[in-house]
């Protein structure tokens, strides 16, 4: 894994062109979008802070005026009205809301443009601004993790493929491809946090559906192939590292109990394969696959194996004692 | 051991598959790790794929890290070839 990067601010404009088509969004102040930074990445309706109380208010925020904050303000005195807005229309603002078609109050219009502040209106609802911006937000706060791997989707599970370089990696994201499996990226894996322990993996846009097999050269999967074969992003369930056989080392022969490793603060369950000539990896791969779902459905098979042994045993033990004691009631 | 070096991409066209084929061969058969970073983004030098990731344009400065018992070598290596611009003017 490289050095995380965890974003702390985004311009401006990249919001707007995300959101602006699912919101209607209208810019109404002429401001340059790409010179402002939003820091943080919750969007907040002003609520009390309306009313004056300003306990907890943060500035860099960006605000919503719904039909509630417009309506209150509206009964406001004038006088007042622009008093309190110009509490929470600041330089540090980075950009106001108006949702559900509603005017813009003048004053707002005039403290957004004196004070350089994005106005934005929405046909939505205020409501609908929130989960649209939420979701944007999220995802481009989110910290974000590259490393070398190969992520593939088998049967429905994302496993990151990792390993040296021509330990063959893509050779077995080849095989899992061959046998209706998708590639989401070769050699380069971006990971970014979502949620709290979500992962999702994806690869560079232009290297994207490439793949390079020693031999062969760089092949492009989706025109190989299909564009059944690839899947532009991932989440990540597994971690599988390849390693050279090594006889000295005791792999895990028996699986009673998952490794994990940590990805940005998520336990991911983690193998160790090793490979040697003979081993098809890709059915190996498959099989961890399928066995990883089994224990997703509740089944394990390791445990279950032991818990019938352990039942066998003890049944043993019991008909031993008792052969014990009837051989020791027939001699007194 | 651990070495680091900024190191000037002088070849017209940048690193597309010619230099980074050159690269990725040089760098077979060494023990140690290479790593590349360009505008914040770090890659595996012994991977085609993501040296080409990069698409570093001429005049970049690369950040190489090497780490390995052969680091001193696989440096010297890497500066000669930078500076030969891998073969291409």
């Amino acid at each position: 894994m490289f050095k995380t990067k965890i974003p702390k601010s985004i311009p401006l404009d990249k919001l707007y062109d995300k959101c602006q088509n699912d919101l209607n969004l209208k810019t109404i102040t002429n401001v340059d979008l790409s010179k402002v930074q939003l820091k943080s990445q919750y969007i907040e309706r002003p609520g009390l802070s309306l009313s004056g109380y300003l306990e907890g208010f943060n500035p860099k925020k960006m605000y919503v005026f719904g039909e509630i904050e417009i309506n209150y303000l509206q009964d406001l005195h004038p006088n007042i009205r622009f008093q309190r807005l110009q509490l929470l229309i600041t330089q540090a603002t980075p950009v106001i809301i108006i949702a559900n078609d509603l005017n813009p109050l003048k004053e707002i219009k005039e403290l957004c443009k004196r004070h350089k502040v994005a106005l934005w209106h929405s046909s939505k609802s205020a409501v609908e601004v929130f989960s649209v911006v939420t979701k944007i937000l999220s995802d481009a706060f989110a910290p974000v993790v590259s490393c070398h791997g190969t992520l593939v989707e088998a049967f429905g599970v994302g496993v990151l493929i990792q390993g040296d370089s021509s330990i063959g990696k893509s050779e077995a994201a080849l095989g899992l491809i061959e046998r209706g499996h998708r590639l989401v990226s070769d050699d380069v894996v971006t990971i970014k946090r979502k949620e709290e322990n979500v992962l999702v993996g994806e690869g560079p846009e232009l290297t994207r559906h490439l793949l390079e097999i020693r031999g062969i050269g760089i092949i492009n999967v989706a025109h190989l192939f299909g564009a059944v074969c690839i899947s532009r992003t991932k989440k990540i369930d597994l971690i599988v590292k390849l390693e050279e056989w090594d006889d000295n080392h005791f792999y895990d022969r028996v699986g009673l109990e998952d490794k994990y490793c940590d990805v940005l603060g998520v336990k991911i369950i983690y193998h160790i394969l090793p490979v040697k000539p003979g081993r098809d990896v890709s059915l190996l791969l498959e099989t961890i696959v399928l066995n990883h779902r089994l224990k997703e459905m509740g089944y394990n098979s390791a445990k279950e194996f032991n818990a019938k042994l352990l039942k066998t045993i003890a049944q043993r033990q019991e008909n031993r004692k008792k052969t014990i004691e009837t051989v020791k009631r027939i001699k007194t | 051991m651990k070495l680091l070096k900024e190191l000037k991409l002088k070849n017209c066209s940048g690193l597309h598959i010619r230099p980074a084929t050159e690269i990725v061969k040089m760098l077979q058969n060494v023990q140690s790790q290479v790593f590349f970073t360009y505008k914040d983004q770090t890659v595996n030098a012994k991977s085609i794929i993501s040296l080409l990731f990069l698409s570093a344009e001429k005049d970049a400065m690369i950040e190489v890290s090497v780490e390995g018992e052969d680091a001193e070598k696989v440096m010297s290596l890497l500066v000669e070839a930078f500076e030969l611009g891998f073969g291409e003017t």
